[in-house]
């Protein structure tokens, strides 16, 4: 084993994100304390009593606010952050055409892949980081740790799309999960983040473990943990071990992206962590997770003459995908909660990603497959998080009192917010994949590779899938647009710009990926024609 | 080719799109201002493309006003649009029926104007784009585009039912194209076959499919003429149609009667049947019969019906059952009936329902139970709604003979094969014309019922109040709709004339030995200037 310092070039996003956290961590020191007020109204005295009623505080603890002293300013924090995903999206971005190469002995990749999926993360990460700061500020909820987190977190997502390694696929997939259950649990109101963070924290280890018991298994089998002789094992002539371990590793991740029936998480962690985590988890989790999935199973178990026999694992992931766009799109329908909704749909939208993975085990269709797999996450990235960018704005008055959301909340919103209304319709429109906008161009780039690699039922079945998701996506617009109002209620809290133009950024993104897909599109197919094997 | 050709097409695809974006920008408010450049936006656009009838060559072959551009070349797309005779004259008829329809809710849309005028820009161009594209998945964008401005249309403007209505019919739509959504991209994965990349285009499809085995064509055929058999729509799948006629304004019945069900008979004459023409002339008899189920269906519902509004959504039903009959019995007299009768239809039901609305704007009622003798109050009124039933009914000497005329003679000569029934031979073609015949009895019968029960007969509560007559804004809105109806029963000749090459097109490629099947010498009736038999 030897340590090449240029390998470190190779993730150069991860370093970065990494090296924003400890700056952010590091600067928490030198700002001064305060007395630990209460969380979420730490910004001085409520005078008046409506703004006493707004903060809702907890019975017992108005004392807490009469502590002297104003917190120091903490809003360069998420600009320090986003600056950092603005960094590193920019460099994924500049590496994009440089050549594949295999770092660190083999144990990672820096490929178009991976880059992809870097820029994606950082992306996603830096309109997160946007949408979090109007929303952090108006609950007064800002602290260090949140941004740190989150680019810990984001860390770990770049790695786990390069990691070609078993072990360096635990590491990060551990990294960016530790920090995301803490930021499921960072909003200390009530009793229904830290639920949602413990169920997740509890399943999500135990989604690990299983994990890392496939890893040994294959370690047992082939003696390495390195995909690519996993891979070689497998052309030798694998056994059974290899199968187990295929399944497990399969099964491992198929919580991460939350296929039925390892879905079970998914809605009470979205509904119970704040919206602007919920949107960054959205994106960020599943892109890595995803790619994640597409090394294993290409990189590992993806050659056609190996003892899984022809497509081997193709079986398994056309069942997960068709059992996971029904139970998704069923589920999502009775939902009231829009956050809830969100959670399922995310069910569903992992079941059309899931058809473009069963897609990629034939070869000739394999390019097309991986290249809407990339378009379809960045789509639904752009999209779900001005999904829940709106949600978030609307949420801040019920987040203090810790009640979830309901559509009633939504009843009229056009009334009142024109722009918020339109935005939020639009992301709707995107998510049920009607054109113009991202989300058809990605429905199109991945039932199309479906189609070629002879999944003819399963496209049909996404499709039809994808009407009744129509059906609670128009709900939504239905509330905003042709409810009357029931709660005349401004939304609250004012700093709305922050978050308006990262949902501007969002919007323009979802119309931009609609009208000229062809751009993303080649980025795509070249970052697919350099995935290194 | 510049301005002269293609781009005075695209230029009328996109005028109402830029409207739109004018008054995306106009500030919100009170006024005319929204609706007023929205009409001037539709009038210029009904201007430009003045130019594209006069222009137009009936006796060349291929597509006029072609224009080719890259779009998404790496996704396989193009931006491809070109007309021929039949999508002329339904270019020409949405840009005439679009400044009626913005003009007929003028008074009656007073929220929310801005979207409103805004809803109906865009669908413009999604109607024109429809009609104009030559690439599949450009059409396909342009299809699911009409969606949402006239779900907007119905479910915010629209009357009682109107959430019920537009999800409805939002639904229902959708579900059809869906799966055509699969059957393109089968084409797109089998366009490598004839050597090159993969393919959107319409031409190059269409040179695939043609010699496609039959069991192939057979349900990529039925997957398409689904998507438009319910945008026909044809009997049983009309359900939405009547709900969502009579919940939306007058402006949104008139688009979607006038021009929006057309774009289901279109697509059977454009692609449905051309692409896949050993499985469409398979399906003629079945298609026929439905159409001609309709037709009786339609009739015999319209005299149950105590909603004026109802009553013309019915009677569309049947009309458009004429329009299937005549497609699929595949004569040239028929085809070419049936092409006028789409345009007849969108004139006749058209005017019917924007009179319809003035009534309502008077009385605020649809029930028929609450007119009678209204002749005496309104006479200007009761005269051109009596010129406008007639044209529906197909009298003589107004477009709706000539349309119903042609289909039902073309019906009766066609070489559609024989029925087994009660032990003796009868002709298909035969048996569909003679029960069709009866159908425009029926109309005769369920027509002139609804006018002498509004307009003549004991004035009842709705007549009382004095009412005033047409205004001037009416009478603006009426006249071309009766110079149309008049014009084209009288001279038919040059809208048929636009229509005869493409019709014996899809003739000869669908049933390519009608030619040479000898006519029964009474047959020749028909023999427009210029036919090359």
């Amino acid at each position: 084993m030897t340590f090449n310092p240029a390998d470190l070039e190779g993730v150069l996003p991860a370093i970065i994100l990494s090296v924003g956290a400890l700056f952010l961590l590091t600067s928490e020191v030198f700002l001064r304390t305060v007395k630990p007020a209460v969380l979420g109204h730490a910004g001085g005295h409520p005078t008046s009593p409506a703004e006493r009623a707004e903060a809702r505080l907890p019975p017992g603890s108005q004392g807490a606010s009469e502590v002297a002293g104003i917190p120091p300013d903490r809003r360069y924090q998420a600009w320090v952050a986003a600056a950092f995903a603005a960094i590193g999206l920019w460099v994924s971005l500049a590496q994009l055409r440089d050549p594949a190469v295999a770092i660190f002995n083999g144990a990672a990749a820096s490929d178009g892949f991976g880059r992809v999926v870097s820029a994606v993360v950082c992306g996603s990460l830096l309109l997160s980081c946007i949408v979090a700061f109007g929303y952090l500020e108006a609950l007064r909820a800002t602290r260090g740790e949140f941004y740190a987190l989150a680019l810990f977190s984001a860390a770990g997502m770049c790695l786990l799309g390069q990691a070609t390694d078993l072990i360096v696929i635990f590491i990060a997939l551990e990294v960016m999960s530790l920090a995301v259950y803490s930021l499921t649990a960072y909003l200390r109101r009530g009793k229904r983040p830290a639920e949602a963070a413990f169920k997740y924290f509890v399943l999500g280890s135990f989604a690990s473990a299983i994990f890392l018991y496939g890893a040994a298994l294959a370690y047992g089998a082939t003696a390495s943990t390195r995909l690519s002789d996993v891979a070689a094992a497998l052309r030798g002539g694998g056994n059974g071990l290899l199968w187990a371990a295929a399944a497990l590793l399969v099964v491992g991740f198929a919580f991460k992206v939350a296929a039925v029936p390892f879905h079970m998480w998914v809605p009470d962690v979205y509904d119970g962590a704040s919206a602007p985590v919920t949107g960054f988890m959205a994106a960020g989790v599943k892109v890595a997770a995803f790619a994640t999935l597409v090394r294993i199973l290409l990189t590992g178990f993806g050659d056609p003459v190996a003892a899984l026999g022809t497509h081997g694992w193709q079986r398994l992931v056309v069942w997960l995908a068709g059992l996971t766009m029904i139970v998704g799109n069923l589920l999502a329908i009775p939902q009231r909660s829009v956050k809830r909704m969100l959670a399922y749909s995310s069910i569903a939208h992992a079941g059309y990603l899931l058809v473009a993975v069963a897609a990629m085990a034939v070869e000739g269709p394999r390019k097309d497959a991986m290249e809407g797999l990339l378009f379809y996450l960045a789509a639904y990235g752009a999209t779900i998080i001005g999904a829940f960018g709106v949600v978030a704005i609307i949420e801040r008055k019920l987040a203090i009192s810790g009640v979830g959301d309901d559509l009633s909340s939504w009843a009229g919103l056009s009334e009142r917010h024109p722009g918020l209304s339109a935005a939020m319709s639009l992301f709707m429109v995107s998510l049920a994949g009607i054109p113009p906008t991202a989300g058809f161009m990605a429905k199109l780039t991945v039932f199309r590779a479906a189609v070629s690699a002879q999944l003819i039922t399963l496209a049909v079945l996404g499709v039809l899938t994808s009407v009744g998701g129509l059906y609670y996506y128009l709900r939504v617009v239905v509330y905003v647009y042709m409810m009357p109002t029931t709660k005349p209620e401004a939304v609250m809290g004012g700093r709305l710009v922050a978050a308006g133009v990262a949902l501007v950024g969002c919007a323009l993104l979802v119309v931009w990926m609609g009208v000229q897909p062809g751009v993303f599109a080649s980025v795509a197919q070249n970052a697919v024609s350099a995935f290194s094997r | 080719m510049g301005f002269e050709g293609g781009g005075l097409l695209s230029l009328v695809i996109f005028l109402p799109l830029a409207g739109a974006i004018v008054v995306l920008f106009l500030p919100r408010g009170e006024g005319g201002m929204h609706k007023g450049v929205a009409l001037i936006t539709s009038i210029v656009t009904f201007l430009f493309s003045l130019p594209l009838w006069l222009r137009f060559r009936p006796t060349a072959r291929g597509w006029q006003f072609e224009q080719k551009a890259d779009w998404a070349p790496s996704l396989g797309f193009g931006y491809h649009v070109g007309l021929d005779g039949i999508a002329l004259l339904l270019v020409m008829l949405t840009t005439f029926l679009a400044p009626i329809a913005i003009l007929s809710s003028w008074k009656y849309v007073q929220d929310r104007v801005k979207e409103y005028s805004l809803a109906l820009l865009v669908l413009e161009t999604a109607m024109i784009g429809t009609l104009a594209a030559l690439d599949l998945v450009l059409f396909y964008v342009f299809w699911e585009a009409m969606l949402i401005p006239m779900y907007l249309l119905i479910g915010l403007w629209g009357s009682d039912r109107r959430i019920y209505a537009a999800v409805k019919f939002f639904l229902f739509t959708f579900v059809g194209s869906v799966l055509m959504l699969i059957a393109i991209f089968w084409l797109w994965s089998n366009s490598g076959r004839l050597g090159g990349a993969r393919t959107f285009d319409y031409g190059a499809v269409a040179q695939l499919t043609g010699s496609l085995p039959l069991e192939t064509q057979r349900w990529l055929f039925w997957a398409f003429a689904l998507a438009f058999a319910i945008k026909v729509p044809i009997w049983p799948l009309h359900t939405w149609l009547p709900d969502a006629h009579t919940e939306a304004p007058a402006s949104g019945s008139i688009i979607l009667a006038g021009v929006m069900l057309k774009m289901g008979t279109f697509g059977f004459v454009r692609y449905a049947m051309p692409l896949f023409p050993h499985a469409a002339l398979e399906a003629a008899p079945a298609i026929g019969a439905l159409g001609v189920t309709g037709i009786v269906y339609g009739s015999l519902m319209c005299m149950a019906q105590t909603d004026m509004k109802r009553l013309i959504a019915y009677s569309s039903v049947a009309h458009l059952g004429f329009v299937m009959l005549g497609l699929s019995a595949l004569s040239a007299e028929a085809v070419n009936g049936a092409v006028l009768q789409m345009v007849n239809h969108g004139v006749s039901t058209g005017a019917l329902f924007l009179l319809i609305g003035y009534l309502y704007e008077r009385t605020h009622t649809r029930d028929l139970a609450a007119y009678g003798g209204l002749a005496k109050v309104t006479p200007a009124l009761a005269a051109v709604f009596v010129v406008v039933t007639l044209s529906s009914i197909g009298l003589p000497g107004t477009n709706g003979f000539i349309g119903e005329f042609l289909i039902l003679l073309g019906t009766f000569i066609a070489p559609m094969g024989t029925w087994t029934i009660f032990g003796g031979q009868v002709s298909k073609g035969v048996l569909l014309s003679v029960v069709a015949a009866t159908g425009v009895i029926l109309g005769a019968v369920y027509l002139l019922w609804l006018v002498q029960r509004v307009f003549f007969g004991p004035m009842r509560k709705a007549a009382t109040h004095g009412l005033p007559d047409l205004t001037f804004r009416e009478w603006l809105c009426v006249a071309p709709l009766l110079c149309a109806i008049l014009v084209i029963g009288v001279y038919p000749m040059p809208f048929l004339a636009a229509s005869l090459l493409p019709a014996n097109d899809l003739i000869a490629r669908v049933r390519p030995r009608a030619a040479a099947v000898p006519r029964p010498q009474g047959a020749r009736l028909f023999l427009p200037p210029g036919a090359s038999r």
